[in-house]
């Protein structure tokens, strides 16, 4: 993994010493210092995208980087809406990024006769499976 | 140019909006979702009363005012009380 981290800094001075903190995003385990925030580690790493949009699926990343527009929310250890840019990483933490939400009630993807009633329905079409009925649950 | 991020709305979206429903600030509001969002409009708000107001010819305030409901952020109801926990 690219290593895109400041070391020398020109007002801060020397930045190596400080501790390894590891973490995972999305199962990918990346190593960060101590004291930097979700965003700022993966962002050392080159790694940009925190999430995509909910329903188009576009990707959102760092923005306003001060907590304000949460537009870097991951979820961190089951937690989900956390803000990457505010939160501190710490040893073996979690993080997953944002995914499409399924959009059963969109009828730009269903013709309104074909509506899925059930959750299981609408599961078993996402899966292409349009011939039978998935059992509800 | 996106206006809102968090529902991806654009100034042609509101644009749109107004010209093809002729409707009200707080119509087009609900009809494109522009700053009702995750961030509750914190972020696109004052962009999304700036093109309302020119778009519409509303000003802010008018009878049907574009309701502002700040938080300071958007937090989850275990916050509020409780632990997360089904009590």
């Amino acid at each position: 993994m690219r290593n895109r981290r400041i070391e020398e800094h020109p007002v801060l001075g020397s930045l190596r010493n400080r501790k390894a903190v590891s973490f995972t995003f999305d199962g990918k385990t990346c190593e960060g210092r101590e004291g930097d925030t979700i965003a700022s580690a993966l962002l050392a790493h080159g790694i940009r995208q925190l999430r995509v949009h909910e329903e188009s699926g576009r990707p959102r990343g760092i923005y306003c980087n001060i907590g304000h527009c949460f537009e870097c929310r991951v979820t961190v250890d089951g937690k989900a809406g956390v803000r990457a840019c505010m939160t501190e990483i710490r040893e073996g933490m979690a993080v997953e990024s944002g995914k499409v939400l399924p959009s059963p009630l969109n009828s730009s993807v269903f013709e309104a006769d074909e509506m899925p009633r059930t959750y299981a329905e609408f599961a078993g079409k996402q899966k292409g499976d349009n011939k039978k009925e998935a059992p509800d649950a | 140019m996106i206006i809102c991020r968090c529902e991806e709305v654009t100034l042609e979206d509101i644009r749109d909006t107004f010209h093809t429903y002729k409707c009200s600030a707080r119509e087009v509001k609900l009809r494109t979702r522009a700053g009702m969002g995750y961030c509750g409009g914190r972020t696109c708000r004052p962009a999304v009363d700036a093109v309302l107001e020119e778009v519409t010819g509303e000003k802010p305030g008018d009878d049907l005012p574009l309701k502002v409901q700040p938080p300071v952020r958007p937090v989850s109801l275990s916050v509020l009380g409780g632990d997360g926990d089904h009590a």
